[in-house]
């Protein structure tokens, strides 16, 4: 053996046991897309406009109050645009204090006076980073929650270049209705004094105002039933009075929610319940009543919100209440959820596949080349072994389409060699010696594979980028695959043919 | 061994105008139906929801398309999922608001009020799973029953601890209980299949009492919506386009132009054709078929690189020889080569169509026929266009 062989014949030892390390045991070390272990993949789009609605609408109550505070009349503040608030019915003669007021507490607005009204646009920049702001909370309070419920791995980030969507995989997930309620809710609690109600549906309702729900009320339905209430529009408290949640029992020991609310809600519900007592105040989750118990005594900080909740929906509530609410609500784009009997089956039958299109083409390769068919069925083996070890080493995620892309490659990896192989049988044709056919032969065919495989990698480059979740996997396995490849085609059968052949001095015949 | 005894002399130059028309002719026919049919878009491009759904007994196709013409989804594409399982794959294109617009539903009122509490997006799956539920099932789960087969492990447990059993058991056995739907079905058939479990007893008569085992799960549920679909339409589009133009500007880069014009309508005709064939046989289009079809033009182009790398060799080793006769010259050199790696391609790609699952059919089934097309138009394709270019554009050299 020659001393260069030596230093060949490590490398290729070397990298075997890398990849073999790398993978092996496979079940910890290959990382299962969703389709393979069954889980869920999101695409929800934050509703940005929405976020900027619910801002202008609280900068609209606060300006009543300012102006009321400072003893200014007007006839009307209201929103026109989900950015822009009117000023309507104020003489000119306080022009001036109004503008005290904007310019101090509304810096982030631009002013324009017009003869009978003031018009107060949110400015475009602050607009935009509100829009960013709301995206990222949002971003964060999924993160919060899916962290409280305890899902393994799981992926939560922004995703396409609009800026506005998420995406969310949660692997291995048993109950996904449960899990989708809990990312999506909005989870915005509001007290709202109850005006009248309960009523059997929304006609009925608004049949008692004649048609003509008056500005300052609203009609919600119940949660689970299709009964309605009618409330006042503006709320008693919210969800940002709140200071915790936890799961607690009511008096006969059933699941409910425990709440407390800070000392600024404490002091506004502590007002409000000690004017309105016999009357009736709801609760509300994300614009659904979920009780509206009577008031009996003056309230303060602390109280329960019962109902029929099993364990679970009380602990899921009070997961959401401590994550806080969404900055704006959430537009499904996109649900794929895969049962985790499918994923196994998917397995089961990809792994089928592939043993049978390696073991097909291994047959063929040693009936076709004999002896060289078995220096390119070693050199499958270790394009194959290789590949596991890449994909461990890089973390990357295999995937239904990624299984056919290794079933692909074994076809395709052989490739390279029956190009080799064809040349050194042509040369030898041609006359040359089976030693200098093969230094022609390899040498002749690496541009031709360089070429081919490369244009191939182009194409399967392009598919990554473009590619969702499975196909992503796809051409990963593709691309790996195909370099791996012209590894084991080029240099390691080329050692293969060395070691068999490159001792014997004179060598007539080779097996090909 | 060998497929030729000698080098092999085959004119295939000679029949190019024959593989011009009968390329033509597919093309003209995909046409056609592309007219009048158009294409069968999964719910990938437009939009909708594709649930598959595994049964218990036996199940005919008009049973679940009647159930859903009670919903107003009666015109959702129902396909059995192989000829023996009892699994379907129920396509449903409507939005829920276009279900409320037709007046034919019939599901009860009190069945309703828990879909509207759903998503917009998830009420039409929620809708197709009250669809399949039997009357047997529907009074079963009033009466406060828990279906197994459409339940969690968390649910199956908490039920168990709720009834008096110790949390250690109730997850051991909820755990095994679960383990159970990871079988082919995603179903447990009977409680006899759960016997065989050796749970305590106890828990097995917590179980007869106070569960039961629906007649169907749902294995997955795919929900675009048609944003989505539209986004990913366009983007299909633009990585096809940027995936022929990076390939054909590095052809260009390491051959000569003529070498890029021939492979780029070699690429065009591939897609045409691939398009033709999914048009033909209906196969619905989704983004698994678009990566099988920019697979296909990745494999062509491989293919058709070899022989263009042999004609560039063949130029100027036979100088004094007519192109047609250089060109035929390099396809037959090449041809053994050709024979075994889509040989060996297509046996692989063979074993992924008979044993890789329906959930990637139709892709190994475009991939199939993608190596079919690929490797006969790298022979009677490419090369002619090499010829087409020479005759009209090269003047005094050859290509």
């Amino acid at each position: 053996m020659k001393r260069s062989m030596g230093w060949k014949v490590g490398l290729i030892l070397a990298i075997i046991v890398f990849s073999v390390w790398m993978f092996y045991p496979p079940k910890d070390k290959i990382n299962l897309g969703l389709d393979l272990k069954g889980g869920m993949h999101l695409i929800l789009e934050v509703q940005t406009d929405e976020a900027i609605r619910i801002q202008t609408d609280q900068s609209v109550e606060q300006l009543k109050s300012s102006l009321k505070d400072d003893g200014i009349k007007f006839e009307k503040v209201k929103r026109t645009g989900i950015d822009k608030i009117e000023i309507i019915g104020t003489s000119f003669d306080n022009e001036r204090m109004i503008k005290d007021i904007l310019e101090d507490d509304f810096r982030d607005w631009k002013v324009a006076y017009s003869s009978d009204r003031i018009i107060v646009t949110l400015r475009p920049n602050v607009e935009m980073k509100m829009r960013d702001q709301s995206v990222d909370q949002a971003l964060q309070t999924i993160r919060n929650r899916v962290d409280e419920f305890g899902v393994a791995e799981p992926v939560i980030q922004k995703e396409g270049l609009s800026g506005d969507r998420l995406l969310v995989q949660l692997p291995g997930i048993d109950d996904p209705a449960r899990v989708k309620s809990l990312i999506k809710s909005t989870a915005m609690l509001e007290w709202k004094h109850v005006v009248a109600g309960s009523f059997p549906s929304k006609e009925d309702a608004l049949k008692k105002y004649g048609g003509n729900l008056p500005d300052d009320l609203v009609i919600l339905k119940e949660k689970g039933s299709k009964s309605c209430y009618v409330l006042r529009a503006a709320s008693v408290v919210t969800g940002k009075d709140l200071k915790t949640a936890r799961s607690s029992v009511d008096e006969y020991g059933a699941p409910a929610v425990g709440f407390s609310l800070n000392s600024r809600g404490a002091r506004k519900f502590e007002k409000y319940t000690s004017k309105n007592i016999g009357q009736r105040c709801a609760i509300i989750l994300d614009n659904r009543v979920l009780l509206a118990p009577s008031i009996s005594t003056v309230i303060s900080g602390d109280g329960i919100i019962t109902g029929r909740y099993t364990s679970d929906e009380v602990n899921d509530m009070v997961l959401m209440l401590r994550s806080g609410a969404l900055p704006a609500p959430m537009k499904y784009l996109e649900e794929r959820t895969i049962g985790p009997s499918l994923g196994a089956d998917s397995i089961r039958k990809g792994l089928y596949a592939c043993i049978t299109g390696l073991i097909l083409v291994l047959i063929f390769m040693l009936i076709f080349y004999r002896g060289a068919g078995i220096n390119s069925n070693v050199a499958l083996i270790l394009n194959i072994i290789i590949l596991m070890g890449i994909l461990s080493y890089f973390k990357a995620t295999l995937t239904l389409p990624g299984i056919a892309g290794i079933i692909l490659t074994i076809g395709m990896a052989v490739d390279a060699n029956v190009l080799i192989f064809e040349r050194i049988k042509e040369d030898i044709r041609s006359g040359k010696s089976p030693k200098s056919a093969i230094e022609s032969g390899f040498k002749k065919a690496f541009l031709t594979i360089f070429d081919a495989n490369l244009t191939t990698i182009i194409a399967a480059i392009f598919l990554y980028q473009f590619g969702t979740g499975p196909i992503k996997g796809f051409s990963v396995t593709l691309i790996i695959g195909i370099v791996a490849s012209m590894f084991t085609a080029v240099f390691v059968s080329r050692v293969i043919f060395d070691l068999t052949y490159g001792k014997r001095k004179k060598l007539k015949k080779i097996s090909i | 061994m060998k497929i030729f005894k000698k080098e092999p002399d085959f004119n295939f130059m000679g029949k190019r105008f024959l593989a011009f028309a009968l390329s033509g002719l597919i093309v003209v026919a995909g046409a056609i139906i592309f007219k009048t049919k158009g294409f069968n878009f999964g719910v990938d491009f437009t939009g909708g929801t594709l649930i598959e759904v595994s049964f218990k007994d036996y199940t005919h196709e008009k049973i679940l398309r009647e159930a859903l013409k009670g919903v107003g989804l009666g015109e959702s594409e129902i396909q059995r999922v192989g000829k023996k399982e009892n699994k379907f794959f129920i396509k449903a294109v409507k939005t829920i608001k276009d279900i409320k617009k037709s007046e034919d539903t019939n599901y009860k009122s009190e069945e309703t009020v828990r879909i509207q509490d759903l998503g917009e997006h998830e009420k039409v799956a929620e809708i197709i799973k009250l669809a399949f539920t039997s009357q047997k099932d529907r009074d079963t789960l009033k009466e406060g029953k828990l279906d197994i087969n459409n339940t969690s492990e968390n649910k199956i447990k908490n039920i168990l601890i709720e009834k008096g059993i110790s949390e250690e058991i109730a997850t051991e056995s909820s755990l095994k209980i679960n383990g159970l739907k990871k079988g082919e079905t995603g179903l447990i058939n009977s409680f006899k299949d759960l016997e065989e479990l050796k749970l305590k007893r106890r828990v097995m008569s917590i179980l007869k009492n106070n569960t039961f085992l629906g007649s169907f799960t749902f294995l997955s549920t795919e929900i675009v919506g048609p944003k989505v679909g539209r986004d990913l339409r366009s983007k299909a589009i633009l990585a096809t386009f940027w995936a022929l133009l990076g390939m054909l500007i590095y052809i260009a880069l390491r051959f000569r132009f003529v070498y890029a014009f021939a492979a780029v309508i070699t690429l065009f005709h591939d897609v045409l054709v691939i398009l033709s064939f999914i048009l033909f046989f209906n196969i619905e289009l989704s983004l698994t078929v678009v990566a099988a079809i920019l697979t296909l033009v990745g494999y062509s182009l491989n293919d058709t690189i070899v022989i263009f790398d042999r004609v560039r060799d063949n130029v100027k080793l036979m100088r004094r020889e007519k192109t047609g006769i250089i060109i035929n010259r390099s396809i037959n050199q090449t041809l053994t080569r050709t024979i075994v790696t889509s040989g060996t391609t297509l046996l692989t790609v063979l074993a992924l169509f008979f044993f890789g699952g329906e959930v990637i059919h139709t892709f190994s089934l475009t991939l199939l026929a993608g190596i079919i097309i690929g490797t006969y138009s790298s022979v009677f394709q490419s090369c002619a266009w090499l010829k087409v270019w020479e005759k009209y554009f090269i003047k005094r050299r050859k290509i």
